[in-house]
């Protein structure tokens, strides 16, 4: 073994560093460009179609702070602009050429995008970020118009202010601020005529709210008018609405005033007198993006609908479209509106439903200007498959039609995070967007192709002789197939791509060559509740399922998905299992802590609760939160589990693993973070197995009290592994054998009032700080990246100045590399890995630490990790500037010497220190890729020593490959066959021909010699 | 929630005291020639709290930053830019200076750069290795490979070259290759004191086929054909 390593090690070495190559792009690695789930709960952010010169693209902003752009044809990203944490995209507006948007609190900052390419146009901030109201719904109080004769934007920001601005330019027209701050008035939506412009909100009275409309020269800025309509709303988000036209000069407010509707045409005097409608009575407005032209749904208390309609002349419609009401469906709930323009202006709008009856989803599609204006509509089908991806949440609509017959295509967006575009009857693509939203991601191998000659072993010898014998028929084929295999084949190279795959249902997945095809099994946050089993080798969705509520069906919930283990390997035999531990957050407030426990081959469910094509049932392991759980690997693997009371559960609960359980017990320890009275603390816990019918229980043993002030971020447990090598041979033939402690975890701290982050590294038995570190906080507080494996910690930080504003040290990123050794010196050796905690020897070890200038800030990092651990561990991170990149782990050797490298250290192949750490664009693993949002990174063996997959996740999803020291157990690359063939053919010749030759020649010499 | 709290509290500072917009410009080179070519980009100050995202034109703006000193890096996926050093104070413009990653920040640079900013892209990052193919000609290169053919040539050669020789020079190579043969033979079979003792041989030898030129030599003209035919 050790040979090995040292072999291993010299190869590395030798060789310059990995790379890829561009023909391998796509073959080896792979990449979603993903946007993330839409927003589709306001108008200003959920999906729409629309017409840029006569090209269609869908616009929607994202649960991941994106704004997006789709082709309809095929679903692919046109272009995405993804905003920063602190800047909250609020909604987009579709003016002309141009997306505009608002974003940060209260809208604080403006941009303008090209349509069609993205291209960000103009940035401008409208106001200071802190002083943006906050507002639910996000996108209330926050609206953007053109104006119809200029380049000039109208925004509203704040609820109170209205800013004219210079499309192109940026500059200031004018502002207004309503006179209240916005603190009675929060005005909602622009409205804009060639006279005025409209700012209509809503005011709070007594018990209800009223309108109010401001009117304002679109010129100067200045006031016009300023009145309270007479009216009385009690929701102001579903009982009013405004509907114009763009050939209209007077547009329309409407309301609900207990249901009857009331309306108002708006002039710039503000003189015109509430009419009500009197009739039916309605319950709420629904705004299907029409209201521009003329066009709103009106929904009534038993779940029918009419399309309201606004005449050319500006009247109201004496007649309304009426939805044909159906009694399949009686819950109001089931079904989505949406509206759609034409390239002509001719408004559409559309109701979908899912019918359980039929088993279909079904749409009903009106255009209001059909059959000479009194309205046409037309019905279509479609196969939703309600199973796999949920309920229908949102429906964007785009209609053409020609006489009397509709065309329309409808944008579905699931429960589940799926976006689906149906062209009638027809699915013309869908995506995954909620692998956007993934939290959990783990690789599991998959079992090898069963060989056919695996027969029971219970064959008798005649049959096995007969057999047999009809099997050596085959021999001459074999043979030819051999040397024809031998002479032309070419061998699996690790950068050969792995064709395509053989996942039929009878087959299922198996194992290439290299062990590069493995289950992703990834399980999405938001409350989306899906896990899906993903094709490692090329990004292929095997299986999705959706996770089922339980008895939480019946009032709603959601479920959060918190720790996802591997119970069953592939070694163990039989197919590989994981178990999702969830959080289900019913919707009257009650936490159960489920688990599902899921065959990751093909997505069924092992406990047999849930048939495969319904949503998979969970297991309530604790009837409450869950505090902590492990995957204990003691003879069985089974999961422990603590609630809040620290009380122990098992999974799966049977005779054997409780008693494997009080076995291994009192050697377990595990730390949590706790408050005691008023200070933060890490607090470490070992188990009391109970001997009676009570649940085992865990009680603490050591706390570690963090000073005043100071709080717990996160505790970050050692990434575990195969190690190789328990030591380190040096130059001069000493060893520095590695402290291996287990228990070890590292601590993130932050302390506020100092502006301080600490790095704390701890023994979960006893508590023993092995190593802390105190780093200065930045403007966002402590955003320290940390990973420990074997015995290298690093972490990640920015060294700035906070408070004290000197810029006397070097600013900049940091990557602190810490390597820790046992005893005091080189050639001591305490056996770390194997020695109980209470030994003294666990405080024996000494540690080297260096610091490099890192070049990015970073998302997420880790380390790469082989099968045995031989190969050199490089660091992997995902930059902020959308790159996965890797880095070599010299270069973060801390033992780096601060002078010229002596024969001895040559040897060791240390190389002297500099603080900058070399970015090789070479080593960027993403290439080319826009690997964005990164939250985490996994790697994961392969079956070959040399080679790890990395998988990067977050809002895009990235796999690839690297070999930290190079592929050195498969033939080079450059090995070539036909050469090889070719040379020993032509040897063979040559003893063929020169054989006789030396032969005669010998015979000659004889003859002289006698 | 502290990181929020802070940062609010940390900006609310900023609300009272004085803010500057930075203003700047990406200049298109022949390595980032425009703003479709350098995607989506952005100026950031230090860690990134203060940004401006660079237009389709190559402007940005950084809007509202308080006094201070600051470090601005231009964030792109593709390309590589310089880092500049910017000192915001309550009197003048910004004072913008070139720096270097990994030197002090203070003393400052005595260069000052002129404000608003003009920047351009470095470099593109190449991020593939061209494959390596099999090259007949660099095998031919390959001193082993060199060393390899000689040899084989050698082995062709020789037996012609032997019988080209006259028969007296045969005689003595055939004495020498026969010594030196049983001096291996004797250290393989593991007498060292044969082999060391045929070694010793060999150099008296040697040193009495010295002697004997410089003995001819006083001999005169004669003496020297005779070596001649003996060489």
């Amino acid at each position: 073994m050790r040979f090995i390593t040292t072999a291993v090690t010299l190869i590395s070495l030798c060789i310059g560093t990995w790379a890829i190559h561009e023909s391998d792009v796509g073959v080896v690695d792979w990449h979603k460009h993903l946007v993330g789930v839409p927003l589709y709960g306001s108008t200003s952010t959920a999906p729409t179609f629309n017409f840029i010169g006569n090209r269609s693209l869908i616009f929607f902003g994202t649960s991941s702070n994106v704004i997006a752009a789709l082709d309809p044809e095929d679903g692919s990203v046109v272009w995405r602009y993804i905003f920063g944490p602190e800047d909250p995209v609020t909604g987009y507006y579709k003016l002309d050429n141009t997306v505009t948007t608002l974003s940060g609190p209260g809208g604080s900052t403006l941009r303008n995008f090209n349509a069609l390419t993205g291209e960000l146009l103009l940035e401008k901030r409208l106001h200071l970020p802190q002083l943006g109201a906050l507002s639910t719904p996000i996108s209330l109080g926050k609206h953007v118009i053109s104006s119809p004769e200029s380049k000039d934007l109208f925004i509203l920001t704040n609820g109170c202010t209205v800013t004219s601005l210079n499309g192109t330019t940026g500059e200031v027209n004018w502002k207004w601020t309503s006179p209240d701050q916005g603190s009675l008035i929060i005005h909602t939506k622009l409205i804009s005529t060639p006279e005025a412009l409209f700012a209509v909100g809503i005011a709070k009275s007594t018990a209800t709210y009223t309108i109010h409309v401001t009117s304002i020269s679109p010129t100067t800025g200045e006031v016009i008018h300023s009145a309270n309509i007479p009216s009385r709303v009690e929701d102001p988000f579903t009982e009013f609405t405004i509907l114009t036209r763009p050939e209209l000069t007077k547009p329309i407010v409407l309301w609900l005033e207990k249901g009857t509707i009331g309306h108002v045409a708006l002039t710039p005097t503000l003189k015109e007198k509430p009419r009500p409608i009197q009739g039916d009575v309605y319950s709420q407005f629904l705004d299907v993006g029409l209201t521009n032209h003329g066009q709103a749904v009106l929904l009534r208390e038993d779940g029918s609908s009419a399309v309201l309609k606004l005449s050319e002349e500006g009247r109201l419609a004496k007649s309304k479209w009426e939805f044909q009401y159906s009694l399949a469906s009686t819950r109001n709930a089931d079904y989505s509106y949406a509206g759609g323009v034409d390239t002509l202006g001719h408004p559409y709008v559309a109701r979908v439903h899912w019918s359980s009856n039929l088993g279909k989803g079904l749409a009903d599609v009106f255009a209001g200007h059909l059959a000479s204006g009194e309205g046409h509509s037309n019905d279509f089908s479609f196969q939703f498959d309600p199973q796999t991806y949920g309920t229908i949440k949102h429906v964007a609509l785009d209609a053409e039609s020609s006489q009397s017959t509709i065309n329309s295509r409808i944008l579905v967006t699931t429960s589940t995070g799926a976006v689906q575009l149906w062209d009638q009857h027809q699915l013309k693509w869908s995506r995954e967007e909620a692998l956007a939203t993934v939290t959990l991601a783990e690789f599991v191998e998959v079992p090898e192709v069963a060989s056919a000659s695996d027969v029971a072993a219970s064959e008798g010898f005649v049959s096995r002789v007969s057999r047999q014998i009809s099997e050596a028929q085959d021999f001459p084929q074999y043979l030819v197939n051999f040397v024809k295999r031998f002479v032309t084949g070419s061998y699996a190279s690790p950068t050969s791509s792995l064709g395509p795959t053989t996942t039929n249902s009878t087959e299922g997945i198996i194992r290439d060559a290299f062990g590069f095809r493995q289950i992703i099994v990834a399980a999405t946050g938001l409350g989306l509740g899906k896990v899906y089993g993903i094709d490692s080798s090329n990004g292929n969705i095997v299986w999705s399922r959706v996770l089922g509520l339980g008895w939480a069906g019946e009032v709603g919930g959601h479920v959060q998905p918190l720790k996802l283990y591997v119970t069953k390997t592939v070694s163990d035999g039989g197919d590989p299992e994981v178990v999702l531990v969830a959080q289900r957050r019913a919707d009257n407030s009650l936490v159960d802590t489920v688990l599902f426990h899921i065959n990751a081959l093909t997505g069924s469910d092992i406990t047999l609760r849930s048939k495969d094509n319904f949503p998979l049932e969970g297991y309530d392991v604790i009837q409450g939160p869950l505090v902590e759980s492990f995957l204990l690997n003691a003879e069985k693997k089974f999961l422990v589990f603590f609630d809040e009371y620290l009380q122990a559960y098992l999974y799966p609960d049977t005779q054997e693993t409780k008693s494997i359980f009080a076995g291994v017990a009192p050697s377990l320890s595990f730390p949590l973070r706790t408050t005691v009275e008023d200070r933060k603390r890490v607090i470490g816990h070992q188990i009391a197995v109970s001997k009676d019918h009570h649940k085992s229980l865990a009680h603490p043993t050591w706390s570690l009290a963090l000073p005043l002030g100071e709080e717990v971020q996160t505790l970050v447990p050692q990434i575990r592994g195969p190690i190789a090598s328990i030591g380190k041979v040096l130059g001069n033939r000493t060893t520095l054998y590695k402290y291996l402690n287990p228990r070890l975890f590292t601590v993130l701290t932050a302390a506020p009032a100092r502006a301080m982050c600490g790095i704390y590294v701890l023994d979960s038995m006893k508590g023993t700080v092995v190593y802390h570190a105190e780093v200065k906080a930045n403007l966002r507080g402590c955003n320290v990246k940390t990973n420990f494996v074997e015995n290298w910690l690093v972490y990640h930080y920015f060294e700035g100045e906070v408070g004290s504003g000197t810029a006397g040290g070097a600013k900049g990123y940091r990557m602190v590399s810490v390597e820790f050794f046992e005893g005091q010196k080189v050639d001591e050796k305490t056996k770390s890995s194997e020695i109980s905690s209470f030994s003294n020897d666990t405080i024996n070890y000494h540690f080297y630490e260096s610091a490099f200038i890192f070049p990015y800030d970073i998302s997420a990092l880790t380390t790469t990790s082989t099968k045995f651990g031989i190969t050199t561990k490089d660091l992997i991170v995902a930059t902020k500037n959308h790159r996965v990149q890797s880095f070599s782990r010299h270069f973060l050797n801390p033992r780096r010497p601060n002078r010229k490298t002596t024969a001895e250290e040559q040897e060791e192949y240390l190389i002297t220190y500099d603080p900058v750490l070399p970015n090789d664009p070479k080593r960027v693993l993403s290439h080319n890729y826009d690997v964005a949002k990164t939250v985490k990174i996994v790697t994961a063996p392969a079956l070959l020593e040399s080679t790890s997959l990395v998988l990067s996740f977050g809002l895009d999803m990235f796999l690839t490959r690297v070999a930290p020291s190079n592929t050195f157990d498969v033939l080079s690359e450059n090995f070539n066959k036909a050469q090889l063939v070719f040379t020993v053919s032509g040897l063979l010749l040559a003893i063929l021909i020169t054989g006789p030759m030396v032969k005669r020649k010998s015979l000659r010499e004889k003859w002289y010699h006698s | 929630m502290a990181r929020p709290f802070l940062l609010l509290r940390i900006l609310s500072c900023i609300a009272l005291a004085v803010a500057f917009d930075i203003t700047g410009k990406v200049s298109w080179n022949d390595i980032c020639p425009s703003a479709t070519i350098l995607g989506q980009a952005k100026a950031s100050l230090d860690e990134g709290v203060f940004t401006g995202g660079i237009t389709v034109n190559g402007q940005f703006t950084i809007p509202d930053v308080p006094e201070g000193t600051y470090l601005l890096s231009i964030i792109s996926h593709d390309f590589a830019f310089d880092q500049l050093r910017i000192d915001i104070t309550n009197s003048s413009l910004p004072k913008v200076r070139p720096y270097i990653p990994g030197t002090p920040m203070n003393p400052p640079s005595s260069i000052l750069l002129p404000y608003p900013i003009v920047l351009s892209a470095k470099e593109k990052a190449d991020y593939f290795v061209p494959p390596e193919r099999f090259n007949l000609a660099g095998m031919f290169a390959n001193p082993m490979m060199l060393l390899m053919v000689g040899v084989g040539v050698m082995m062709l050669a020789m037996p012609y070259l032997i019988k080209n020789m006259d028969p007296e020079a045969l005689e003595e190579l055939k004495e020498k290759q026969a010594k030196m043969g049983s001096i291996q033979s004797a250290f393989q079979s593991g007498d060292i004191k044969a082999g060391l003792s045929s070694i010793m041989a060999a150099a008296e030898e040697q040193t009495a086929s010295n002697s004997t030129p410089t003995q001819a030599n006083r001999g005169g003209s004669r003496t020297r054909g005779n070596k001649k035919t003996k060489r």
